[in-house]
């Protein structure tokens, strides 16, 4: 009769399910092969540039021995030239890509954390007469200045890698920051403190175990600008606690150390979710 | 509830626009919505601060609380202001772990320990910005809530946005103030001013489009646009003329919208060049001469200066710096010093 139809009908429905949740998971399981697949061509790819410049820069240096009796300024531009155009054939791949402009050579730092592709920033260097910045997207509280005062006239390599790291590591700061506002707004009380850098982090959060909801205050101090975890974090209870949560504040200062802020989150509210 | 503050909130109410009091009066978050409901928002601006004013009433609003709105009110219409830019050094090179608490105790305590008598409010944003209210009073006199300083400071950012009011003599102390708190040795006051704040904020913090070469540029759209005549019998004479001129453009603008300034003020201290025979200035003296550009928007209209055929391209470095330079007042001097000087007060 009619229910067994209903009944027939419903079985279909959650077979279909079954399968599309079975397709899905293929899907995402090729996606993430093909991922590991390009990752490792990138790193292939990379390892043979260096192998190449390795050779032609042997080749480079005994060239340079011959003509050390003549010396000029056109040798030495020339020599910047080809310096960085193997700059630019090691970094293509590792996030930081340029092009040779008129007066110098203008670089891209894409940044990105653990597999998210986030903003990229330029940098538009001067060669002659000496190596400056002419102008650049940077944002404006990464210290710039200071670390072209250290590396820009001695290695630009070195610069250019400097400034990749410092913007990779406050893009990555900035993610977790964001991702922890996002998906654990309701864990959080009252508002999370934060600033340009994303190099100090001040809030207070809630864990909710065996029925109980238990505070936490936690400060967070990334010391280092070219890293994406914290040097310093101190979690607190409120003064009234019980004295077991001490245990808790220091497993949870240890995670927060070791592990991006919105996955120590995760972990944190399913172990709390295990214990009810 | 005091007169001063009844009377405060009435005209701050007044300023906004009536379609947007309600949504302004949620954003400062003093009332409760209950209370918001009981007003009639469609009636006339008098009647609806009047109202409002009475549930202000009933939550006893003081001075602060009243702030606190035109706080609101100006970070919803900043560009009613005249923001200048000031720049911040520090020698230093330590870390800055800007703490918004430290920071404001110690902007508090460097302005209380000078003068009395000021309000000050505090309010943070979402873009790390923090807005700053002080209404200056003297050793004798409650502060001035009509004549109040804003200040706009992104944390970690040695850059401050200053709207000082028709009480000029103040500025000294709040920067002192400021440096105190954001950890900086001085500050000087940059040849960089406008209205449209964020325009300011694009300016100096590099936010605007600068047209940076990379691997792979985007196909010109010159080449696919399809021309408006269909008509074969129509040539464009000067086809590659006007391609030239779009290239040269976007160089020196880059393909965004240009940030909002209103003018852009030139003082010539240059020598007048004319033909001996003419006769004209013969006296070897600087041609004292001060040229000033106004627009609603200057930098979209010098970009659109050259395909209109009212300039020739490039235009000269003079107008199309003043973003690189982050100033909009020059003083011009002789080849051999380009562009150089400070703005000189008229």
């Amino acid at each position: 009769g009619v229910f067994a139809h209903l009944e027939a009908l419903e079985a279909q429905a959650y077979e279909a399910a079954l399968k599309q949740e079975e397709l899905q998971q293929q899907e995402e399981k090729l996606a993430r092969l093909k991922a590991r697949v390009r990752e490792l061509r990138l790193q292939r790819d990379a390892l043979r540039a260096k192998v190449d410049l390795q050779e032609k820069g042997q080749l480079g240096k005994e060239g340079a021995v011959l003509d050390k009796a003549q010396p000029s300024a056109q040798d030495g531009l020339e020599r910047k030239i080809k310096s960085m155009k193997a700059m630019l054939q090691i970094f293509y791949l590792t996030g930081i890509s340029g092009k040779l402009t008129k007066q110098g050579v203008c670089f891209c730092i894409s940044t990105a954390y653990e597999g998210t592709y986030l903003d990229s920033y330029y940098l538009d260097l001067l060669i002659k007469p000496q190596v400056q910045i002419y102008r650049h997207s940077v944002p404006i509280f990464i210290p710039l200045e200071q670390i072209a005062r250290k590396h820009l006239q001695t290695d630009i390599r070195r610069f250019v890698s400097v400034v990749s790291d410092h913007l990779n590591a406050y893009a990555g700061r900035r993610y977790q920051a964001d991702q922890l506002q996002e998906h654990f707004s309701d864990q959080i009380e009252g508002t999370l403190q934060r600033n340009s850098l994303c190099n100090l982090l001040v809030f207070s959060y809630h864990v909710s175990s065996e029925s109980k909801t238990l505070v936490f205050n936690v400060r967070l101090l990334y010391g280092d600008l070219c890293c994406s975890l914290p040097t310093e974090v101190i979690v607190s209870c409120t003064p009234d606690a019980p004295a077991y949560l001490a245990e808790t504040a220091a497993a949870h200062s240890d995670l927060f150390r070791r592990v991006a802020l919105h996955k120590a989150f995760r972990s944190i509210s399913s172990a709390g979710e295990k214990a009810d | 509830m005091d007169e001063t503050v009844a009377e405060y909130i009435r005209r701050t109410v007044l300023k906004i626009p009536r379609d947007e009091i309600k949504t302004t009066l949620q954003k400062w978050g003093f009332l409760s919505e209950t209370q918001l409901q009981t007003v009639n928002f469609r009636q006339l601006k008098d009647s609806i601060s009047q109202d409002v004013v009475h549930l202000c009433e009933e939550n006893s609003a003081d001075i602060k609380q009243a702030a606190d709105l035109d706080v609101v009110y100006n970070h919803v219409y900043p560009n009613k202001r005249m923001w200048s830019v000031y720049q911040m050094n520090k020698t230093g090179e330590e870390t800055d772990f800007f703490d918004i608490k430290d920071f404001k105790k110690k902007f508090k305590r460097r302005l209380r320990s000078a003068l009395k008598n000021v309000t000050i409010n505090f309010r943070e944003y979402e873009d790390n910005a923090i807005w700053i209210r002080i209404a200056w009073g003297t050793p004798y006199t409650k502060p001035n809530q009509y004549k109040a300083s804003y200040v706009v400071y992104h944390s970690q950012v040695p850059y401050v946005f200053i709207s000082a009011s028709v009480l000029k003599s103040n500025v000294p102390l709040l920067c002192q103030a400021l440096l105190v708190a954001c950890n900086y040795h001085d500050i000087r006051e940059m040849e960089l001013r406008g209205h449209c704040l964020n325009s300011l904020k694009d300016i100096v913090f590099k936010r605007y489009s600068q047209n940076f070469q990379t691997y792979c540029p985007r196909p010109l759209p010159e080449k696919s646009v399809t021309p408006v005549s269909e008509d074969l019998r129509v040539v464009q004479e000067n086809r590659r003329e006007k391609e030239r001129i779009l290239r040269v453009n976007r160089e020196a603008f880059g393909d965004g919208p240009q940030p909002k300034l209103e003018f852009a003020q030139y003082k010539l201290e240059t020598m007048f060049k004319s033909d001996p025979k003419m006769d004209v200035l013969y006296k070897k003296e600087p041609f004292r001469c001060l040229v000033k550009f106004s627009s609603p928007h200057l930098l979209e209209s010098l970009k659109s200066l050259a395909a209109a055929g009212v300039a020739d391209a490039p235009l000269s470095p003079l107008l199309t710096c003043i973003p690189h330079k982050a100033r909009n007042y020059f003083r011009v001097k002789d080849r051999k010093s380009l562009l150089t000087g400070s703005f000189v007060s008229p």
